[in-house]
């Protein structure tokens, strides 16, 4: 395995995140929230979008491309970008990428941002079989009429209740878990209280996943501006390293090699980011993981060194989680289950906010070390993480 | 056969996946297996997964394998998957190889559950192009 720990910690830092409203029906294009996101990015750094020479993105369906929006923005040359299909599995691998062209000196100023109409523009859920790029492998997958990435982890996730005996009600502990970290976050897209009679009531999405197993479809964005750290000491916030990162393969069901998708595929990504990092899971104080489904969280939580195989339900059930009481504070704004679902980016936003201390009500204790995660590795085969620590 | 026009969900083949959808279009099951190594590779690559020799034939498996997990699909996430919701899209394990796992509609009748016996059940859907089912190898209990 390569060593990781060559990477460059704690050389980079997070100086501003923007985002736009989360909602239903943005009213406008992808191009006007992605340059709203940038803008208020590069604000709250106390730069100014002269400062900006990289843009990087992701994307799976609707997107606006560096080299678009660096029109916008007036970037008459960019010395760097990224524009990295696939949808948030790759979100954090955004984060690596940028930090490695900064620490290298070959751009000053990255912003990285995912924008996307979610919902009234092109719903990512069913992309296998719409339009636009697909992945070679869909082919294997659409045939079967399987070509929505909560098949593909609702199978994941039978395969685990069939070994451990995990039940729909500890799933049904995560989705009211991230509701009601929700419900007083001021960007939330869903802010009503959920209870497990809730939970049983929502219908059938893909059996074992119901409606509240699966998360939102959002329109919005979110920028992230990211500098070497000498010079983020002279900026308005505290400075949020980038003490790791790492991104690389995870599990699909046409990876051969792989007998057990219940072995989480965020578990080689883990030993690589904590030797990035050079940190282990128990120095970790806050946890904003990849939850475009309830059963992700679980399995991050063991692939992470969180706990064990098969012990999450436990944890659930006595609050380990919880932001105000909990041992480790997981997805302490609603995730992608409640807040809302860009891409995951909105992880990286609430991660910066929680270690700078501006959470408001929702501020953790303990807030300097945070994991930050993209999608654990299954559909596409891709995952990425980071984990990030105030300065 | 479905009407081609409304299938969201047929395979879009290209030079190097053909020969498996068309094998399947003619009923038969197909994979690439090694002439040197003998190890079987699933989905259709340019070299053997097991060895990356470049040698590789369309052969025969025996088509049977297990269950190993399951998902009951209420969504209709494309058009023609609308008229058929709720349906059963099995991961079937294949005997000749273990890490050989292959999602195909479940087209029986008797309970899914996992080891449950299957076998391949290949389905035209349109000139070039098959499909894989997976069909129990035992019958439904007796009502």
């Amino acid at each position: 395995m390569t060593d990781t720990s060559r990477f460059p910690r704690s050389q980079v830092a997070i100086v501003g995140i923007g985002c736009t409203e989360f909602s239903r029906d943005s009213g406008v294009g992808v191009f006007t929230l992605a340059t709203k996101a940038a803008k208020a990015a590069v604000a709250d750094a106390g730069l100014r979008l002269g400062d900006v020479d990289g843009l990087c993105t992701f994307g799976v369906n609707d997107s606006i491309a560096p080299n678009i929006l660096a029109q916008a923005l007036g970037i008459k040359s960019m010395s760097f970008y990224v524009d990295q299909f696939y949808g948030g599995s790759v979100s954090l691998s955004m984060i690596g990428q940028a930090t490695l062209a900064l620490s290298a000196g070959v751009a000053d100023c990255v912003v990285c941002y995912r924008a996307l109409n979610g919902r009234s523009g092109v719903r990512v859920n069913g992309s296998g079989g719409g339009a636009g790029r697909l992945p070679w492998d869909m082919q294997f997958k659409v045939s079967a009429g399987y070509i929505a990435p909560s098949q593909e982890i609702a199978m994941a996730a039978r395969a685990h209740m069939l070994k451990y005996g995990t039940t729909n009600e500890d799933f049904g502990r995560i989705a009211i878990l991230s509701r009601a970290h929700a419900l007083d976050n001021e960007r939330a897209m869903m802010r009503t209280p959920m209870t497990m009679d809730d939970y049983l009531a929502s219908r059938w999405i893909v059996d074992p996943f119901r409606k509240f197993d699966c998360c939102l479809e959002t329109d919005g964005a979110v920028a992230i501006v990211l500098v070497r750290a000498d010079r983020a000491h002279d900026l308005p916030h505290r400075p949020v390293l980038v003490q790791g990162a790492a991104w690389g393969g995870g599990v699909t069901v046409v990876n051969n090699g792989h007998t057990d998708l219940t072995e989480s595929p965020a578990r080689p990504i883990a030993d690589r980011l904590y030797a990035a990092a050079g940190l282990g899971a128990s120095d970790i104080e806050l946890a904003e993981l990849y939850d475009c489904f309830t059963y992700n969280v679980l399995s991050q939580i063991e692939g992470y060194g969180f706990a064990e195989p098969g012990t999450v339900p436990a944890m659930l059930a006595s609050g380990a989680f919880d932001r105000a009481t909990g041992s480790l504070p997981l997805n302490t704004h609603g995730g992608l289950l409640s807040e809302g679902y860009i891409h995951g980016l909105n992880h990286v936003y609430e991660a910066v906010e929680q270690i700078r201390g501006d959470a408001g009500i929702r501020q953790v204790a303990r807030h300097d070390v945070a994991l930050v995660t993209g999608q654990l590795g299954y559909v596409s085969g891709y995952s990425s993480a980071a984990v990030l620590v105030g300065a | 056969m479905a009407d081609v026009s409304e299938r969201r969900t047929i395979p879009v083949p290209d030079r190097d996946s053909a020969p498996y959808w068309a094998a399947l279009a003619n009923g038969q099951f197909l994979l690439q297996r090694c002439r040197d190594c003998g190890h079987w590779t699933w989905p259709a690559r340019p070299i053997c997964s097991g060895c990356h020799g470049d040698d590789l034939a369309w052969e025969a498996p025996s088509g049977a394998g297990e269950v190993y997990s399951w998902v009951i699909t209420h969504q209709p996430y494309a058009p023609d998957l609308a008229r058929i919701v709720p349906y059963t899209v099995a991961l079937v394990r294949l005997d000749e190889q273990n890490d050989i796992m292959i999602p195909g509609r479940f087209v029986s009748d008797v309970e899914i559950r996992q080891g449950l016996r299957v076998q391949a059940a290949p389905e035209r859907v349109a000139d070039d192009i098959g499909i894989l089912n997976w069909k129990a190898a035992e019958r439904p209990a007796a009502r």
